[in-house]
């Protein structure tokens, strides 16, 4: 338990350096936007894969688990949209880039602690956890929300090309269920936690990256660790924002 | 000029710096040697203050280092440049944007100088042509030379390399003990060098400082370690059966 208060306190101690004014606005400008394109652009291609067949799955799944007469056929198309929008995209996303990003975030940032590039950086008198860990945060913070909407629509599309190359259901049926009752805060919810979770995937396997000690088998753990413990709280900051946001 | 005074740092239990005390002279090299373990990076590692000490001062010219606040040691920093034992290159930088990097940091000098200043240092550790290349297509001396283009960069006053002449061959040890001896001397810096190799010593010690475990046992240059009677460091320089043999004659 104390051991848990301490590290949650070095967290926190971390994330205030890590949001201390940068030495040089140029600098950071430049590692932002490749930041941008590390982990929001390179993640595009996997984020559609994994979406298109997420849509396609809940639309399959859906039609074969309604067999009632009494219930309408567009409830597909309204139950791939819910499901896409309030869960799948923003959460299920979070816990593949928490894989994706935050073992590549720690990883990188542990091989820089054992090899003492940050050491460097501290001798330079530059601020390495804000040098290095800031524009990660920012620029997932930033592009998550966007590729989540991506996601989004291309889950819904997924679902339509399985209403088209299928007669689990017409596509009218599907177009109508998309429609229907279509809520604009239920993107704004799905959006925000999207943000919060960016925050987390990046920032605790940085954390867990900044801190590494020893060798190679050291930063796997630490990285291993940074991945575990993000996906572990990204779920527990769903339940929290659900409960907060939607009932 | 560097001077630590009654300088203490312990780990655990265990004390690793006791009670040192010595002065590294500007425009020379001065060697800290010891067997590993000894202290002497932990010694280099608190003048930079990336260690904290528990006791003792460090003075830069006549400045308290540990005296000072976070953001004058912060300033105090950008006047030391420091060889690490790995190089500690950035992976994702070429060799010129490696050498680069304090000067975008450090200086507002404007793109055209920097540029220049990248190409004297490089040229004076002759790698110019290796500008283009990153720290993966590089050999162990070169890395080390690059490590050096980029500590001298901002024209430092003082100058750390920590194990220069680590996973080097003794040809290759040799340049780069000479390169640092060289630029000490050009640019009159004060030069620490962290380093059990005993060529090095006799190659480029100005002044030698020898740890033993955590204390200051000895200190001369490299003409009278040789002739000390010291014990520690008669153990420490005549290690092996053939320098003992040549004592012995």
């Amino acid at each position: 338990m104390a051991s848990l208060l301490f590290n949650i306190g070095k967290y926190f101690i971390l994330m205030w350096r890590v949001f201390s004014r940068p030495e040089k606005f140029s600098i950071y400008r430049k590692r932002f936007f490749n930041e941008m394109v590390s982990l929001g652009l390179d993640s595009l291609g996997i984020i559609i894969i994994i979406s298109v067949f997420m849509g396609m799955v809940i639309t399959i799944q859906t039609a074969a688990n309604i067999d009632s007469a009494f219930i309408p056929a567009y409830t597909i198309g309204f139950t791939t949209r819910q499901s896409a929008i309030l869960e799948f995209s923003p959460t299920i996303m979070a816990l593949i880039l928490a894989g994706k990003i935050g073992s590549n975030i720690a990883s990188e940032i542990g091989t820089m602690r054992v090899t003492e590039q940050i050491d460097a950086l501290e001798i330079m008198g530059v601020n390495s956890s804000a040098y290095l860990i800031q524009p990660k945060i920012v620029a997932a913070v930033l592009i998550n929300p966007f590729l989540v909407i991506i996601s989004m629509f291309v889950s819904i599309g997924g679902g339509y090309a399985i209403a088209m190359l299928t007669d689990i259901v017409s596509v009218t049926d599907y177009v109508y269920g998309i429609q229907y009752d279509f809520k604009p805060n239920h993107v704004v919810y799905a959006v925000s936690k999207s943000a919060v979770f960016a925050f987390l995937f990046t920032s605790i396997p940085a954390f867990q990256g900044f801190y590494a000690e020893g060798g190679a088998l050291d930063v796997g753990k630490a990285s291993t660790r940074g991945v575990v413990q993000s996906s572990i709280i990204i779920l527990f900051a769903n339940y929290i924002i659900t409960q907060l946001f939607l009932i | 000029m560097i001077e630590v005074k009654n300088l203490s740092k312990t780990f655990g239990d265990r004390k690793i710096l006791d009670d040192i005390s010595s002065v590294f002279i500007e425009g020379k090299t001065n060697l800290i040697i010891g067997a590993s373990g000894s202290g002497k990076s932990t010694l280099a590692r608190s003048i930079v203050g990336l260690v904290e000490p528990e006791e003792g001062q460090i003075l830069f010219d006549g400045r308290d280092f540990l005296k000072m606040s976070r953001k004058d040691q912060k300033e105090l920093r950008k006047e030391i440049g420091f060889l690490f034992q790995g190089s500690a290159l950035f992976d994702y930088m070429t060799v010129a944007e490696n050498v680069r990097f304090p000067l975008d940091i450090l200086t507002n000098l404007s793109k055209k100088e920097k540029e220049e200043r990248v190409d004297t240092v490089l040229e004076r550790v002759e790698l110019s042509h290796a500008k283009a290349l990153f720290p993966s297509e590089l050999s162990g001396g070169m890395k080390k030379r690059v490590g050096i283009a980029r500590a001298i960069s901002p024209r430092p006053k003082y100058l750390f390399c920590d194990e220069p002449n680590s996973g080097l061959d003794p040809q290759t040890s040799i340049v780069i003990d000479n390169l640092i001896h060289d630029i000490t001397q050009e640019y009159n810096i004060t030069t620490l060098v962290i380093t059990h190799d005993m060529n090095s010593v006799i190659e480029i010690g100005d002044h030698v400082l020898f740890i033993h475990k955590g204390v200051n046992a000895w200190e001369g240059d490299k003409t009278s370690i040789l002739t000390t009677e010291h014990q520690n460091v008669i153990d420490f320089v005549y290690a092996s059966e053939f320098m003992k043999n040549l004592r012995k004659k």
